[in-house]
């Protein structure tokens, strides 16, 4: 199948309470798809979804028989330690557990792959700074640049661009234009609406339920976007069991 | 001069083979310990050193002060606690810390127990505290074997050991190695605490295992680096404490690790990586 | 006539009845040493409980409330005295007891101990005053007197046992002294862990030579046993003995460096146990001189 990823009625969620409601639908390989929606929409939890962190609570997931090294993902919480004692260079180098996993070496090709990517995201000169010297942009990039070693068909983005600076979002835009032009499958979870008319071809609306997904300048209509707003954010513990049939 | 600092080790086998000893356990504990400051579980070291005494006492009860039947009681305690700890911290909301402090607690005193039960009098923790004046060929060869079996895990899981810390959700998204590759760590831990333990007692031995490791943090930037510091550190510990002991009479454990500690302070104060130099000697900054 | 005897020998009976059925006296005895002379001098009279049994170590031993509950049951508490159970007086205070408490090393001519024991002060007295036999006949005559005082009644049976185990110590020190006698007097030295044979080599001139620091309670240095290394092979000491309270290990590295036949176990503060080789005071004695002359001798 051309889909990179098929969801089947899928219903993700904390608790028995669902934060993604039946979502149907697929994501064709090489698109480059924005999520949004208003907060608790169940964006980041479609994301940990798919990189398969959270089991349906209905429905599945179809990825294509992708495996997790085929799957580089960027979640928004991020649990790095900034005081632990490792240089840029090795930070970054661990991108490429794909092709070297826990034992593999690290030649001459895959330094030059290293300093490639530093020198993508704007870092070379970098390279020995400890990761807790750097500043939020430079560590932004640095994922970037891990993400570019990863080398995966399939990427997932949750707010890449939140507290950074408009001359590194311009920078970093670029290169997710380039892995479209790779044919990698992209999907990014945004709050900025104007980037996402720009930069982004194809969107999903999410306000729990699928208000709308397809091309952006048809989702992102100002009925839909009132419409996403209207949506419960709270979960409601007193809720009944949900009785819509998949169809 | 030589008389002072070499003479003793000339003069006396157990001199030799408490040096030999001691720096064969900084082989083997320093890295741990390092790995154990950068991961924060510091403290797991001392919970570990008290989970794995019920184990040995009941070697001691079945077979006397015996090498074997004391180390593999304490090796199986160690890893029963250990793998517990682990396996409910990753299947329920119990983190990690407090699920290893019900197992030790638990271990505690389960121990304890034992020890009341049997009826002896005997001071079954004196009785485990080893002693590095005491090396026969047996202990010697064991802490060697642990050391060199550490050296290679280490060198082996580099890669997951340090992501594991650094990043432990990207670790979780590539690869599925995160959770054994923490396991294998924490078994690291209890057989060098249960070679530390004949060398110096249970105590003492997460004293070499951490005093070493938090020095090391002042004087280097990189993992590789503060782990050959924080051997050197070790060694220099073993050295200094037996000569310390052997001039002055302090008994030979706490000697070495007094001297551990002194190399703390001095690191604390003197060490060129975020110390207290900042504040003791501010300097002038650069250009760039 | 037949009928008078037989008349007077169930009064008779009955007479005695009361004196048969009459309740043992409950003594409790603080370690096995005092216990087994307990037993010899009170024979069937007594009903004897021994707070720190055989092996056990009394200088380091945590009494429990079960042992609280022997105290307050007793009528007569015997204990060694010399400041050798450092946790009596709190046990007999906590207890309630209103047994008499007799110390059976009154009298005996105390010795100072080189060994710290735990205790702040190093001229603290040393406290196993029954390794010479002298000292033992002492403890005899306390414990009988003690017995005598707690039961008048039986002050006959006491004065009898205990004169028939005298004659036993006295044909044991002889043993002894002959056994000494015959190990060539250069060779009368040993190492051991634990400074508790000092009223043996009083008594009997053996050297036992014990290094600072060695015992069950404080920890060697190499100071320590580079010095007891140095002086075995000055003095040529011939063996190294362990005792049954300590660490073994350290006096193994010190035989191997030095060449020092490592001895059998010397028992010093407790008897063993039944199936050991020193069940009662007389058989720890002979034990130990047994085991001292064959290390020495060969």
């Amino acid at each position: 199948m051309t889909a990179a990823l098929r969801f089947r009625n899928l219903t993700l969620g904390y608790d028995r309470h669902p934060a993604v409601h039946h979502l149907d639908g697929s994501v064709e390989t090489g698109a480059l798809v924005a999520v949004v929606g208003p907060n608790g929409a169940g964006k980041t939890t479609l994301l940990k979804g798919i990189v398969g962190v959270i089991p349906p609570l209905a429905g599945a997931i179809e990825r294509n028989r992708a495996l997790p090294q085929d799957v580089a993902y960027l979640p928004q919480v991020l649990e790095i330690d900034r005081s632990f004692p490792i240089t840029l260079y090795d930070f970054v180098a661990m991108g490429l557990w794909r092709s070297a996993g826990v034992f593999g070496g690290i030649g001459k090709q895959e330094r030059a792959r290293v300093e490639t990517a530093l020198a993508t995201v704007g870092l070379q000169g970098f390279e020995n700074r400890t990761i807790g010297t750097l500043s939020g942009g430079q560590m932004q990039r640095a994922l970037f640049a891990r993400l570019l070693l990863q080398d995966a068909p399939l990427i997932l983005l949750d707010e890449p661009f939140a507290s950074v600076d408009s001359q590194t979002v311009r920078d970093l835009l670029e290169i997710v234009h380039r892995w479209h032009g790779e044919k990698r499958t992209v999907i990014a979870v945004l709050h900025d609406l104007e980037v996402v008319r720009t930069q982004f071809p194809e969107s999903l609306l999410l306000a729990r339920e699928p208000v709308a997904w397809g091309p952006t300048a048809e989702v992102l209509s100002v009925e839909n976007l009132l419409r996403a707003r209207r949506m419960s954010e709270a979960f409601d513990d007193s809720a009944e069991v949900c009785e819509v049939d998949a169809a | 001069m030589y008389d002072f600092l070499i003479g003793p080790f000339v003069e006396f086998e157990f001199m030799r083979r408490a040096l030999v000893g001691m720096a064969a356990l900084s082989l083997g504990a320093a890295p741990v310990g390092v790995f154990l400051m950068l991961r924060r579980m510091s403290l797991t070291g001392d919970a570990m050193a008290h989970a794995i005494l019920p184990g040995a006492a009941i070697g001691f009860l079945i077979a006397g002060l015996d090498l074997i039947s004391m180390t593999v009681g304490g090796i199986v305690a160690g890893f029963a606690v250990a793998l517990g700890a682990g396996v409910v911290s990753r299947m329920t909301e119990l983190k990690e810390d407090a699920s290893l402090a019900a197992f030790y607690l638990i271990s505690l005193a389960l121990g304890v127990l034992i020890v009341s039960l049997r009826g002896s009098n005997v001071d079954l923790l004196h009785v485990l505290f080893g002693s590095v004046l005491a090396l026969d060929d047996a202990t010697l060869i064991l802490i060697a074997a642990f050391s060199t079996v550490t050296l290679f895990v280490h060198a082996l899981l580099w890669r997951p050991l340090v992501l594991e810390c650094v990043d432990p959700g990207f670790l979780r998204s590539v690869s599925r190695a995160g959770a054994p590759t923490h396991l294998v760590f924490l078994a690291l831990v209890v057989i060098n605490l249960v070679g530390g333990f004949h060398a110096l007692g249970t105590l003492l031995a997460v004293g070499i295992m951490m005093l070493p490791a938090a020095a090391a943090r002042f004087w280097a930037r990189d993992t590789t680096r503060m782990i050959v510091v924080a051997v050197l550190v070790a060694m220099f510990s073993g050295y200094a404490g037996l000569l310390l002991s052997y001039h002055s009479g302090l008994p030979s454990g706490p000697a070495i690790i007094l001297v551990a500690g002194l190399a703390y302070v001095v690191s604390l104060a003197l060490g060129p990586v975020g110390g207290l130099r900042r504040y003791l000697v501010p300097g002038r900054h650069l250009e760039a | 006539m037949l009928y008078r005897r037989t008349f007077l020998a169930a009064a008779l009976l009955l007479a005695a009845a009361p004196a048969m059925a009459q309740e043992k006296l409950s003594v409790v005895a603080t370690f096995s040493i005092l216990g087994d002379f307990v037993k010899n001098v009170g024979g069937e009279r007594v009903m004897l409980t021994t707070l720190v049994g055989p092996n056990g170590d009394a200088h380091v031993y945590a009494p429990s409330p079960a042992d609280a509950r022997k105290l307050f049951e007793a009528k007569l508490v015997i204990v060694n005295g010399l400041r050798y159970e450092g946790w009596i007086d709190r046990l007999v205070k906590a207890s309630g007891t209103k047994a008499a408490l007799a110390v059976a090393s009154k009298g005996v001519k105390a010795r100072e101990t080189k060994d710290a024991h735990g205790h702040a002060d190093a001229h603290a007295l040393d406290p196993h005053a029954w390794q010479s036999v002298a000292n033992a006949k002492t403890y005899v005559v306390n414990i009988r007197d003690a017995l005598t005082l707690a039961d008048p009644a039986g002050k006959d049976i006491y004065a009898k046992n205990a004169a028939d185990y005298l004659r036993k110590l006295d044909a044991l020190e002889a043993e002894i002294k002959a056994a000494v006698a015959a190990i060539p007097a250069a060779r009368r030295k040993i190492i051991t862990t634990h400074d508790a044979f000092g009223y043996f080599r009083l008594a009997y001139g053996i050297e036992f030579i014990t290094p600072q620091g060695v015992s069950t309670d404080a920890e060697a240095s190499a100071q320590d046993v580079a010095r007891i290394i140095r002086q075995i092979k000055a003095q040529k000491i011939p063996a190294v003995f362990l005792e049954n309270v300590s660490d073994p290990r350290l006096i193994k590295r010190i035989a191997d460096e030095t060449g020092a036949r490592i001895g059998g176990t010397l028992f010093s503060d407790a008897l063993s146990d039944d199936k050991g080789p020193a069940p009662t005071y007389i058989d720890m004695m002979r034990h130990n001189v047994k085991q001292l002359a064959a290390a020495l001798t060969s």
